[in-house]
Order: structure tokens, then C-alpha cells, then sequence
């Protein structure tokens, strides 16, 4: 582990301070990155990304994590929760590539909207930041509905009941009850699917198209196109600076368990 | 009461939604894997299994599945036999730094399967390792390694600990008691570690896009089709890789259900 996990990360960091040509130490990368604008959109375009499809996904996947938990009979929970995750055993790739057929301004939903209102309408929806958005929301949904339901469902039933029998409503129920006891799991979900989203190739790539891409495909692009290591390099460092910083609301989780214990 | 059930019919309407469109992708290419046209619009042409038989046919196809077999099935093998040792090293002794390394044994969850990927290849051909099969094998046991630890030490911690130690007064080695008593009652998780550690690496694609050069997986064949004009042929592909993991994962789940 250390030898096939650690060391890359570190060779990484030292590659992103060398300079291409000579070898030295150096800072110039990052000021490199900085300065050109095609790298310095791309670097916000991911986070941009990044930040609306976590909101998104945690906006869907509450309600459906509370759906599954508490309104679903107790004999087709799980039952629920198989059919919602059950497509994490499929390729991603081609699912996203099944988006395309979809959405195209060629594709099933023109189509559609043609045959049933007569219109030729173009969706102007493919290959937007949008359509990456879109696709990756769908993904985090599921992940973070996963992990909700695994921290709701251990939540004490008699606690809604003394909501309830307290002249409580549904408001506080989710407000003093739900939401503060599964907030570890909407942590981690939210964590992980962010993590997904600022390091995701395929999605941005099929959906999103190449024309403003993000940090993934920029770092592709870079090594297979010009080999320039160095720069590739920064780019991986920045993204590992992003993620340490998604972290944190992670790590202060693990610290307020301890406490518990 | 209302109000309440207003409440609930909007999150049935909700799920629905979700639901079909988490699932329309897999219909639209389950359906269009038997449709005869070359291009993928509609309409819907004529039924047929042609597709199929090319995939099987192909060279380049069977080619990229052999690969994709002999690189997940080694890489959940060893993944799953590690982790084995790992959990049982972190749920049954006590030593420092065992929180330490608890957590260390679960970074590779939180880094993006790119810089996986990426940090390994500058290390590996700066150390003179050519991109090859064996280094995607490696990359993607770091990748599973995580999940599979998980899945372990969560059935190891569920044996009570007095059995072992029962074993131990009565004189059995410590390798002895590992292999007569935990591994016994791991062995329906230790199956589903691997159908799982299998599946993910099957399906991984990124960390092989980087650590390979000329033998392809079938994700980097399937890419490659995808990227550089279409082949209907990924449709039938897409249709037999979805059955087949979904099978495999749902036996994987009873597997941990039944512990």
C-alpha cells in the first residue's frame, strides 16, 4: 500500500515542482497554471461543478432516503433501496453514454416531443456543463440516498413518537430529529460524491463535451497529448489540495464520534 | 392528516422520477442493442440479434474481455486475500497506531480513481515499470483494496472472540485457529468480497486508461469505440456486462446477508 499509494502521491508532488526543461525546484507550475486562462476556468469550472451537483444531489436524495425509511412498508425497504441502487453494478461509461442517445438534439426526447406536438424543437442540452451536472447528480443521488438510509434507519422510532405525542409536526420531526441524526451519513455522502465529481473523466467527457473542459480531462488531455509531466502533475496536486479541503467536514466528524465514545 | 399524505404522494411521485430516470439509460440501450439500424436514432427498425453475434465475433472484443477477465479476476483475488489479513490484523490485536492505520487502509475511498491512476504511472515508468496489464492490476487493487477491507472486518467483528480463544487454551496455533475457525465464518463474505472487489474492477476504467498501452481492458475498448465514432455493437456489450454484474451483485448481496 505504501509503496503502490503513498510514494506515487509524493513522486507527484515533487514532479509538479520541477521545472520541464532543467530539473530545478521550482514554483513557476502553479504560477504557469495560474496565469493561463484555459487552465484557470477549467480549475473553477470544476468546482462550480462540483458545488451544484452535491446540492442537487443532497436536495433529491433526502426526501427519497426519508421516503424509503419512514414511508415505505417495512417489507419492500429494502426491496426500494436495490431498485435505487442496483445500477452501481452497471457501467457508468455507457450509461452516460446512453444520456447522449437521449438527449441529442437527434436524440429520444426531440424525437418525442416531435412525433407528439409536431414541433422541431432542439433541446441545446447536450454537451453543456449542464448535461455534466445532470448526469452526475444522478449518480450522487444514489450514493448519498445509500448512506442516508443507512444512518436514518438507526434512528429510535420512540423519538417520533415523542415528537409526535409532544404536539410536534412533521417540520420539527425532520428539523430536531431527522436531520441532526443522520447528518453523518449526509457528511460522508456528500464528501464522497464530491470527491467523484471533482476527479470525474467520463461523465464531463460523454455529457459535457471537450470544448470547456475540467480538471480531469485537461489532465488527460495534457498527458497524452504534449507529455508534459510537470504540468500534469500540478494539475493532479491541485485537485489532491481541493479534496484534503472536502475533507475536513469529514475529519471533524471522526473527531466528534471520539468524543462521544 | 392532510397534509400528510400530500407529503407522501409528492415523495412517491419523487421516487418514481428518480427511479425511471436512473433506469431509462439502461432501457434506451437494452432496447436499441436489437434494433438493426446502423445509426442510433429513431426509429426503431427491425429486431434483430446481429450485434450480438459481432461482439462475440470480434477480435478486438474478445480480446479486451480476455484481458478485463485475467486483470479482475487476479486483481480480486489478491485484493480480497490481503484483505483478509488486514481485517483480521485490525479487528483481533491491539497495537499503536491501529486507529492510524484503520484510516490509512481507507484513503484510497477518498482519491479520485484519476490521480490513482495518474501518480501511479509517473511513479511506476520513472522507476522504469512499463504500462502494462500488471500495473492496472495493481492500480486497481489499491482501488478495491478499501471496500474490500470494509466488508471484512464489518463480518470479522460479528464472531464472538471467545471461540478463538477457546481454540487457543486448547492449544491451537494462532495460524491454526484463524484457518479452522474465522475463516469458516467468513466464507460467504469472503465470496461476496470478491464478486464485489470482481465487478469494480471489471467495470473500472480510468486508472486502466492510464497504466496500460497496447493490451486493452474491455472499458478502454468500449471508450475507444464510444470516442472515436459509434459502434452499435457497445449497445449489445453494454446489455451483457449490466446482466451479468447485476446478477453477480445481487448474488454478492445475499451472500452478506446470510453471512
Amino acid at each position: 500500500m505504501t509503496f503502490f499509494f503513498i510514494f506515487p502521491i509524493f513522486h507527484t508532488l515533487r514532479l509538479s515542482f520541477l521545472d520541464p526543461n532543467t530539473g530545478v525546484f521550482t514554483f513557476n507550475n502553479y504560477f504557469a497554471f495560474f496565469s493561463k486562462d484555459i487552465f484557470y476556468d477549467s480549475f473553477f469550472r470544476t468546482l462550480k461543478l462540483s458545488f451544484f451537483v452535491i446540492s442537487f444531489s443532497v436536495i433529491l436524495a433526502f426526501p427519497l432516503a426519508y421516503f424509503i425509511c419512514f414511508v415505505v412498508k417495512k417489507k419492500f425497504r429494502t426491496l426500494a433501496l436495490l431498485i435505487l441502487v442496483a445500477p452501481f453494478w452497471t457501467s457508468f461509461t455507457i450509461r452516460a453514454f446512453s444520456w447522449q442517445l437521449i438527449l441529442s438534439d437527434k436524440g429520444l426526447v426531440t424525437w418525442f416531443i416531435n412525433k407528439v406536438t409536431g414541433y422541431e424543437i432542439k433541446l441545446n442540452f447536450l454537451y453543456t456543463m449542464n448535461a455534466s451536472i445532470f448526469g452526475l447528480t444522478l449518480f450522487g443521488v444514489m450514493l448519498i440516498t445509500l448512506l442516508l438510509f443507512n444512518s436514518m434507519i438507526t434512528i429510535d422510532k420512540r423519538l417520533l413518537e415523542a415528537n409526535s405525542d409532544l404536539g410536534g409536526n412533521k417540520f420539527t420531526e425532520i428539523k430536531n430529529i431527522i436531520l441532526p441524526l443522520s447528518l453523518p451519513g449526509l457528511i460522508i455522502g456528500s464528501v464522497l460524491t464530491f470527491i467523484i465529481a471533482v476527479g470525474d473523466y467520463a461523465v464531463p467527457t460523454l455529457l459535457g463535451g471537450g470544448f470547456k473542459p475540467v480538471l480531469a480531462q485537461l489532465m488527460l488531455s495534457t498527458i497524452k497529448g504534449t507529455f508534459d509531466l510537470n504540468t500534469a502533475a500540478t494539475m493532479a496536486i491541485l485537485l489532491v489540495i481541493i479534496i484534503i479541503i472536502a475533507c475536513i467536514p469529514l475529519l471533524s466528524l471522526i473527531k466528534q464520534v471520539r468524543l462521544e465514545k | 392528516m392532510k397534509s400528510f399524505s400530500l407529503l407522501n404522494n409528492f415523495l412517491y411521485v419523487l421516487f418514481t422520477i428518480i427511479v425511471s430516470l436512473i433506469y431509462l439509460p439502461i432501457l434506451v440501450m437494452i432496447v436499441f442493442s436489437f434494433n438493426s439500424s446502423k445509426y442510433q436514432i429513431m426509429p426503431f427498425r427491425n429486431f434483430t440479434t446481429s450485434w450480438y453475434q459481432r461482439v462475440l465475433t470480434d477480435s478486438q472484443y474478445i480480446e479486451g474481455l480476455t484481458n478485463s477477465l485475467i486483470v479482475s479476476i487476479s486483481v480480486s483475488f489478491f485484493a480480497t486475500l490481503l484483505a483478509f489479513f488486514c481485517a483480521y490484523s485490525l479487528v483481533n490485536s491491539n497495537f499503536k497506531g491501529k486507529s492510524f492505520l484503520n484510516i490509512f487502509f481507507l484513503t484510497p475511498l477518498v482519491v479520485p480513481l484519476i490521480l490513482i491512476g495518474i501518480s501511479l504511472r509517473f511513479y511506476l515508468t520513472s522507476r522504469g515499470y512499463e504500462p502494462s496489464l500488471f500495473l492496472v492490476a495493481i492500480g486497481q487493487s489499491i482501488f478495491v483494496m478499501p471496500l474490500a477491507i470494509l466488508n471484512l472486518s464489518n463480518r470479522m467483528s460479528q464472531i464472538p472472540k471467545n471461540l478463538e480463544e477457546a481454540a487457543w487454551s486448547l492449544g491451537s496455533s494462532r495460524l491454526r485457529s484463524m484457518f479452522e475457525i474465522i475463516l469458516p465464518s467468513c466464507k460467504f463474505s469472503l465470496i461476496a468480497t470478491f464478486i464485489l472487489t470482481f465487478t469494480f474492477a471489471f467495470d473500472e476504467f480510468i486508472i486502466a486508461y492510464f497504466l496500460t498501452n497496447f493490451s486493452i481492458t474491455l472499458p478502454i475498448k468500449i471508450w475507444t469505440s464510444l470516442v472515436t465514432g459509434f459502434d452499435p455493437a457497445i449497445n449489445a456489450i453494454g446489455t451483457i456486462v449490466f446482466l451479468t454484474s447485476l446478477t453477480l451483485g445481487l448474488i454478492s448481496q445475499i451472500l452478506f446477508l446470510k453471512k
